[in-house]
């Protein structure tokens, strides 16, 4: 099987200086992968996947959209193949319902409310008023309802960094299963940026390690740490 | 004014120096070079519009506006410093908003097609456009930094560029325009602008004045608003890499 995403000797310096942040990392991701990026803080892992979303360029190497050179599609183009969800969750100004339609607005298509209404409830939001400011929610509920906002995008490959972080167990899992539901409906790939060795464990079926300033492959999740 | 009384406009510079010495602000140099720069600016100015205003070549017109707005894109394009081809644009601006501007007060007979009315007032238009077109990019480079969350999410979804920094775009355009919406609403009653202050001085009389002034203001919005969104279509690619990702600028 073809990969659809791929990557070959990606190198990034650390901004300011000319320090080596990662190089000659590799990878290739395939539909239902679902993996798991693991290491220390300072790795570069958020880096790596600010790169793949191609929101920071690296100094060197080359990304692939299915064997086409990522130079050849636009950034918006590629975007909508590859989703991102930051670490940080960033709420576009309006309401909720703003948030959730901000798709269809950008891409002029039809709003997909059954599957909005059907992933707020999900995630455990189902109780909010849509016609809530969204810079006002809670930590949380920015996180979750910036997940369902990636979600209904609809790329095929959906990295996450961290995008749970700042959730607590009970949602944590909730939001788990809504994104191994969506993975495994859509055939599409996940990368998960995480910290957290169980929640990596629970949703991942491939680890990817970033240490000594690069990227390697630990076959077997047990192997990790 | 006598060359006598020109020379005792002096004691005002020495009052700044003595300022600046007294509370080590450091800035005595600067006064220095300011001062001459003004003084040498302003007289070369005087004996170039003298030759001007009598040979009414238009020609040489085009060529004095030419200089101003060559001078006004170098001076606001130094704002933008680390986005390739913004001197170009500004430059397109700039001539623009007073090619328009100039187009309407003429086409419109509101002045006379003579030097005397068109350099003055072609200044006064290329000097505001200059400062908008500053104030626009300070603020699109301090919309980049505290706003970037917003555009990156935008284009994390998808957005096109234009797209993504639309509300930044907006913003800056507001932010640059202010001063001379704000200006127009005081003008008169917390300053007189230097123009009609001018007119008064030299003995016009200060109704006539007014009128020219207001004509002066009313230019102005419109030059501020052409300015502004013109430069902001033009160059918001600017602020992106090839890979349609936000630019990091410093500052």
């Amino acid at each position: 099987m073809d990969p659809i995403l791929s990557f070959h000797g990606l190198t990034k310096k650390m901004p300011g200086d000319n320090k080596i942040l990662f190089t000659n990392v590799s990878g290739e991701v395939f539909p239902n992968d679902r993996i798991a990026v693991l290491g220390a803080s300072g790795q570069g892992k958020s880096t790596l996947l600010r790169i793949l979303a191609r929101l920071t360029t690296a100094e060197d190497g080359q990304l692939f959209w299915r064997g086409t050179p990522s130079g050849e599609l636009p950034g918006r183009q590629w975007r909508t193949k590859v989703g991102y969800v930051s670490q940080q969750a960033e709420m576009l100004p309006g309401t909720i319902e703003d948030n959730l339609q901000s798709v269809s607005r950008l891409h002029k298509i039809g709003f997909d409310s059954s599957s909005a209404k059907e992933w707020m409830d999900e995630i455990g939001l189902g109780h909010l008023d849509w016609q809530l400011s969204a810079r006002e929610l809670s930590g949380g509920e920015k996180q979750r309802l910036a997940l369902v906002r990636s979600l209904l995008l609809k790329p095929e490959v959906l990295l996450l960094d961290e995008a749970t972080a700042a959730l607590d167990e009970t949602n944590k899992r909730a939001a788990e299963r809504l994104l191994d539901d969506w993975q495994q409906n859509r055939q599409a790939a996940l990368i998960w940026v995480t910290h957290d060795l169980e929640q990596a464990h629970r949703v991942a079926s491939r680890i990817w390690s970033m240490e000594d300033h690069t990227l390697s492959e630990n076959f077997q999740l047990g192997a990790v740490h | 004014m006598s060359i006598v009384a020109l020379g005792f406009t002096l004691v005002f510079v020495a009052v700044a120096f003595f300022i600046s010495l007294w509370q080590k602000l450091g800035l005595e140099r600067d006064l220095f070079v300011g001062t001459v720069r003004s003084a040498v600016q302003l007289l070369l100015v005087g004996y170039v519009l003298q030759y001007v205003f009598k040979s009414n070549h238009p020609l040489i017109v085009g060529l004095i506006v030419l200089v101003m707005i060559g001078v006004a894109t170098w001076h606001a394009g130094k704002r933008g410093e680390g986005l390739r081809g913004i001197y170009l644009r500004i430059g397109i601006s700039i001539f623009t908003t007073e090619a328009v501007t100039l187009g309407l007060l003429l086409g419109l007979k509101i002045i006379p097609f003579t030097t005397q009315f068109i350099i003055p007032i072609s200044g006064m238009t290329i000097g505001n456009a200059m400062v908008v077109s500053s104030l626009y990019l300070n603020q699109m480079k301090r919309e980049t930094v505290s706003a970037r969350g917003e555009a990156e999410t935008l284009l994390a979804l998808g957005a096109s560029p234009r797209q993504a920094v639309h509300d930044l775009l907006k913003r800056s355009v507001r932010a640059s325009m202010i001063p001379t919406i704000d200006g127009m609403k005081t003008v008169g009653l917390v300053q007189l602008p230097g123009m009609m202050t001018g007119m008064i001085v030299a003995g016009a009389s200060p109704l006539d004045a007014v009128r020219y002034q207001i004509l002066i203001m009313f230019a102005f919005a419109s030059s501020a608003a052409l300015t502004s969104i013109l430069l902001s279509l033009l160059s918001y690619r600017l602020w992106f890499t090839k890979d349609e990702s936000l630019k990091v600028m410093d500052g």
